[in-house]
């Protein structure tokens, strides 16, 4: 940059001064004309530039160049300060607090359980499983005798049920399993289905049992299905429930509808060496699951010749319990808007 | 069911297995394991003392003081209570430091000025019994200074079983049983069992008739030459382990037989019996019997009797009579061995609230070959501990049972395709033949011969036998496999429809409207259903309801959300809550008897009172703008709402309002403000009054409704023009009727009408209310001007004159 003669230096700062004591666009663009237009400092300046030694014009005409584009900027900026100041002035303010909360803005939010059922209805959808419903007031057929408990079995004691009539013809579906028979009944193999729902036991209600609560029910019919199947199957139901590997462990379970049978265990995700959630095993008993018996597969009109397949149930309520930490299950249908207004993440 | 290691070892060879080792057995091959507990764990600290002296305690008559050798290098003083103490008695000493049960804390200490360092104890002391009239004596031959616990044999874990987990396996119920699955997985072999029969004696039989069916096989063998005498210590060692209480030698032994074999029996007192012979037979109705447990038990026609002639004498399969129990005086018996069948001895068990051990087994389906043996290893036993016992006459054994001992053929390639494991045919049958089961191969399949025990309801096909092959060989071992199928979203049928149409109204609702979401159980209360005014309709109820008055399944979901509502009323000014759930209406059942499902989603908006105190308040009007933005949000945003008809009781006689498809067809929902006598009822009362509006959204319809095409309005290119028009409107004219009026006088030009204002009184006249919309006047082709509006308002007027309203110009 150009450096200024101690004259040019002193007029500039002379100008700049100006500006910055001008108090209205007025004043500034009269501060403008004064300099530039003709008979002002810098044009002066510049039509002296003909007079002088050559040697000296370059010198003479960078020198003005630069007083004009300094004056200009500066009076651009202070324009538009003064410009600003009247908003700056409507920045009022009083005793403004950071950390003053302001009304919440009122939320909503999804039942824990409808939010775990999607997740686990994404995850198999994403399989090419389909989501099926049943309904609460089942036949006996469906509830027990397709599954292969007839009556007088002693697994019927088990299941503690709620009987719509004396006889029992109709009952309060004691497990989400009847699904099976109603699936096999209306498809053809492969049949990959969930079906998650609302199951009732006749027990009384305290900190960790319900009459009434949330299953789902898992099944896959199809040529030669394994326990292999399963298990793969399984765990990729807990990665996608945990979000990460879980070891699991099968061990004989008996329910009358499957054969063999399983009680699946996962290790316990909240711990390495034994924790309250796993009673200090380690391992969680998760779901109950199995090869469906052959006799179901019957009731349900596919030949268990030629199909196979294995039928898992998870417990939803107790799904749900364990991934947020519930510690009493009669939460989750007690409606309490203070237990549901907390599930309301979106994310 | 408790397990003992010890009595366990006496079927199977443990050695080298830890407790934990087998209960890790059973969990992964057999049956759930609840815990393992070592048995009475504080027998390791007490020791075995030999009283060298006793002297009377100075001060104290009952007390004596005694010198004891408990092997340490100088004998110890101790003072103790018991009567029974005396020199030359080895007993247990508990020392210093020792804790016993009940949490009881050994120190040394001084009684009535002797010092005492420790405690000799009696059984009851030690967890080991009921008697405390004097201590322990226990055998000479132990060692003073060693622990009682080895030197009696009392070392031992019990292994606690879940009982639900054994419901299939009729042989499980006993010690042998779970031996045999050890001796399988472990190879080891099972230890034989003598296999000699029962001997006969040479007096007169015992007759016995079976006149009930519910029993197959009845043994009943006479024995003499017995008396009541305390069991040895082992016997009443493994009975403690396994919870039950020893109390006399025969007594005991029947206990030890059920848990040894799985064979419940039963001892009667022969001479009790007075010479008359059994007879199996159904009870009369209001017979009595009075059980053991010394309750009088009123029988019914199901329930099934052992008599002594005509005189009950024990429950078939539950529980033996007072009357004709073992007692002091006892010297001979007979004992009883059956096979029951599972029902009859369920049901009684069931009605009477009796499950005993031996009722519970019989409901398993007990090897109806297993009483023979039974009845021979009892005999065998008892002599074994008093010799003089003999069989006193021919032991009777009638019944129509058979051997349910089957073949079932297993083909190897069936194992492997179910398991998805690569097992050879070898493999296959090592682990069968290790259970127990006869193999042979015949033409590339097996032939399993299953054993009675295995054979009465638990193993019957083929698909039973993967399960034996896949739980000795362990799940764990199985290879995963992913599962392979067609690349296929699933079906978009009806169920994927409604399912996306619930996903979308709750989207709408807990996420847009910002309600929260409840889930309800669906019994609802008698005294919910009587505020309601639903009590006489028709409703699902349960017979056997958790609690009196809610045994109802709900018809429709707004019931339970009414409720939950008020109790939130509790802790909070404004509740809004919502859930779609399911209703059954069963006079509309179908062949089946299914009664008809409807899903529904109920709406409920409670609010402070406003001070007005309308029933058009707040509420209604917010709860109406929601019903409209969901079913707008549906594609309903021509929904048409007029006059609610049929309605639940609890509704507003006058404000509500139905919401029809725009072709008629259906109605999608109903909003209402909650009537005031409802609200009250329900107790919106007191504190808790409220505004209260709610609506019922029917999936069922808004499945069956067309929806309206989705589409897009072209932006405008010509400005419009916003006009304000205001009505004075008769009450009888609904507003509908106007805005449909509005929109024909704009011919074409009213894009939008949304109504700004409403008032009534003042200048108005009575029965008439005044009404303005903001209207918005637009066309396509060009910018409209004051011309068209005022045309515009003058057709309006005509218009609405015609139906008795009157336009207001400013
Ligand atoms: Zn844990």
């Amino acid at each position: 940059m150009t450096d200024l003669s101690p004259e040019h230096a002193s007029t500039l700062a002379r100008l700049l001064a100006q500006v910055a004591a001008a108090s209205a666009a007025e004043d500034l663009r009269a501060i403008g004309r004064e300099a530039l237009e003709k008979g002002g400092v810098v044009a002066d300046l510049l039509a002296s530039i003909p007079t002088l030694p050559p040697a000296e014009r370059k010198g003479a005409g960078q020198a003005a160049n630069r007083i004009k584009a300094e004056l200009e900027a500066a009076i651009d900026a202070r324009k538009r300060e003064l410009e600003d100041g009247a908003l700056l002035a409507s920045r009022k303010v009083e005793g403004f607090d950071a950390t003053l909360r302001a009304p919440r803005v009122e939320r909503g939010a999804l039942h824990p359980i409808t939010q775990v059922v999607r997740e686990l209805e994404d995850l198999f959808t994403s399989m090419g499983f389909e989501v099926l419903d049943g309904p609460e007031i089942e036949l006996d057929w469906y509830n027990f005798e397709a599954l292969n408990i007839p009556r007088d079995h002693p697994a019927r004691d088990m299941q503690d049920t709620f009987r719509c009539d004396p006889a029992g013809e109709l009952v309060l579906r004691t497990h989400t399993s009847p699904v099976q028979v109603r699936a096999m009944e209306k498809r053809r193999p492969p049949i990959r289905a969930i079906a998650p729902g609302k199951v009732f036991r006749q027990e009384t209600t305290d900190a960790s049992h319900e009459h009434t609560f949330h299953q789902m029910e898992g099944l896959v019919v199809d040529e030669d299905v394994s326990v292999g199947h399963l298990i793969h199957t399984m765990k990729t139901l807990l990665r996608g429930v945990f979000g990460k590997d879980i070891e699991v462990r099968l061990r004989p379970g008996y329910f009358p509808f499957v054969e063999p049978g399983f009680e699946l265990d996962a290790r316990c995700p909240f711990c390495k060496s034994g924790c309250s959630v796993c009673k200090q095993s380690t391992w969680i008993e998760l779901l109950p699951c199995g090869m469906v018996h052959e006799n179901v597969l019957r009731a349900g009109g596919i030949d268990p010749a030629k199909y196979s397949g294995f039928a898992f149930g998870l417990g939803l309520s107790r799904l749900v319990m364990l991934r947020y930490g519930i510690d009493d299950v009669r939460h989750l249908l007690s409606g309490d808007a203070r237990f549901l207004r907390q599930f309301h993440r979106i994310g | 069911m408790k397990i003992s290691y010890q009595w366990l070892a006496r079927h199977v060879d443990l050695s080298g297995l830890t407790a934990q080792d087998v209960a890790q057995d059973f969990t992964l091959s057999t049956a759930e394991v609840e815990g393992v507990e070592r048995f009475l764990p504080h027998l390791d600290a007490v020791v075995v003392g030999r009283v060298l002296e006793r002297e009377k305690h100075p001060d104290a008559d009952k007390l004596s003081v005694c010198k004891v050798d408990v092997g340490l290098a100088e004998p110890q003083q101790i003072v103790c209570g018991a009567p029974n103490v005396r020199a030359g008695l080895h007993v247990a000493v508990a020392l210093p430091g020792t804790r016993l049960p009940g949490d009881l804390h050994i120190k040394k200490s001084k009684i009535r000025g002797v010092e005492s360092c420790g405690m000799i104890c009696s059984e009851r002391e030690l967890g080991l019994g009921e008697e405390h009239d004097g201590i322990w004596e226990l055998p000479l031959s132990t060692k003073p200074g060693a622990p009682v616990a080895q030197e009696l044999g009392l070392v031992d874990w019990i292994i606690e079983i879940d009982n639900k987990s054994l419901t299939h396996r009729p042989d499980l119920w006993g010690h042998r049983g779970l031996a045999r699955e050890i001796a399988a997985m472990r190879k080891r072999p099972l230890k034989p069992l003598d296999p000699s029969p029962l001997a006969s004696g040479s007096g007169a039989a015992t007759p016995v008739e079976i006149r009930s069916a519910g029993c197959l096989r009845y043994i009943a063998v006479p024995i003499d030459g017995v008396a009541p005498r305390r069991s040895p210590d082992w016997l009443r060692a493994l009975l403690f382990a396994v919870g039950a209480r020893p109390i006399d030698l025969l007594v005991d032994l029947s206990n030890f037989v059920m848990h040894d074999l799985g064979q419940p029996n039963h001892c009667f007192d022969r001479a009790k019996l007075a010479g008359r012979g059994i007879v199996v037979r159904d009870a009369r109705a209001d017979e009595r019997l009075l059980t053991l447990d010394g309750i009088e038990r009123r029988l019914s026609s199901g329930d099934m009797l052992i008599c002594a002639g005509d005189e009950p004498v024990a429950l078939a399969g539950v529980m033996g009579g007072e009357g004709s129990k073992v007692q002091a005086g006892t010297d001979s018996l007979l004992l009883e061995v059956a096979c029951f069948l599972p029902a009859v001895v369920r049901r009684t068990a069931q009605r009477l609230a009796l499950r005993t051990d031996s009722s519970t087994r019989f409901e398993k389906h007990l090897d109806p070959t297993l009483p023979a043996q039974a009845a021979a290893h009892f005999v065998r036993l008892l002599k074994e501990i008093e010799p003089a016992a003999r069989v006193a006459g021919a032991s009777a054994d009638v019944g129509a049972w058979r051997d349910p001992a089957r073949e079932v053929h297993v083909r190897p390639e069936r194992v492997r395709r179910l398991l998805g494991v690569d097992l050879s045919d070898a493999r296959i049958a090592e682990i069968l033949a290790s259970l127990d089961f006869g193999v042979s191969a015949q033409e590339g399949e097996l032939v399993v011969s299953v054993p009675s025990r295995r054979a009465t309801k638990d193993i019957g096909i083929e698909q039973d036998l993967v399960e034996e092959v896949g739980r000795i060989h362990r799940y764990g071992n199985i290879p995963t496999r992913p599962l392979v199928a067609p690349v296929e979203p699933p079906p978009r049928d009806e169920g994927w429809r409604r399912r996306m149409l619930v996903r979308a109204v709750q989207d709408r609702l807990a996420r847009d409207a910002r309600l929260l979401e409840a889930l309800s159980y669906s019994f609802v209360s008698d005294a919910l259903l009587e505020q309601l005014s639903l009590s006489a309709l028709p409703h699902v109820a349960v017979v056997n309801p958790v609690a009196e008055g809610f045994s109802r399944i709900r018809r429709g979901v707004l019931g339970s959300v009414l409720e939950k509502a008020r109790d939130n009323r509790h802790h909070a000014e404004r509740v809004a809550l919502f859930e779609v759930g399911k209703g059954y209406l069963p006079e509309q059942a179908n062949a089946r008897g299914e009664p008809r499902e409807i899903h529904e989603c109920a709406i409920v908006l409670a609010l402070p009172p406003s001070k007005e105190q309308r029933s058009d308040g707040a509420a209604w009007t917010q709860v109406r703008a929601i019903v409209e933005d969901l079913l707008a949000g549906l594609g309903h945003e021509r929904a048409v709402a007029g006059p609610a008809q049929a309605c639940e009781p609890c509704a507003h006689p006058i404000v509500r309002a139905a919401f029809r498809s725009a072709d008629g067809a259906h109605e999608l929902a109903v909003a209402m403000a909650l009537d005031p006598v409802f609200a009250q009822r329900l107790g919106f009362a007191g504190d808790l009054k409220s505004d209260v509006a709610c609506a019922v959204v029917s999936i069922d319809a808004l499945l069956s409704a067309a929806s309206e095409p989705r589409g897009y309005q072209p932006l405008p290119r010509f400005p419009g023009v916003k006009v304000d028009v205001a009505v004075v409107v008769p009450d009888a004219v609904p507003a509908a009727r106007c805005e449909e009026l509005l929109a024909r006088s704009g011919k074409g030009l009213v894009r939008a009408l949304e109504v700004f204002d409403v008032y009534r009184g003042g200048v108005l006249p009575p029965q008439a209310r005044s009404l303005a919309w903001h209207v918005e006047l637009r066309a396509d082709d060009k910018t409209l001007g004051e011309a068209e509006v005022q045309k515009f308002l003058e057709r309006v007027e005509r218009a609405l004159g015609e139906i008795g309203c009157t336009l207001r110009r400013q």
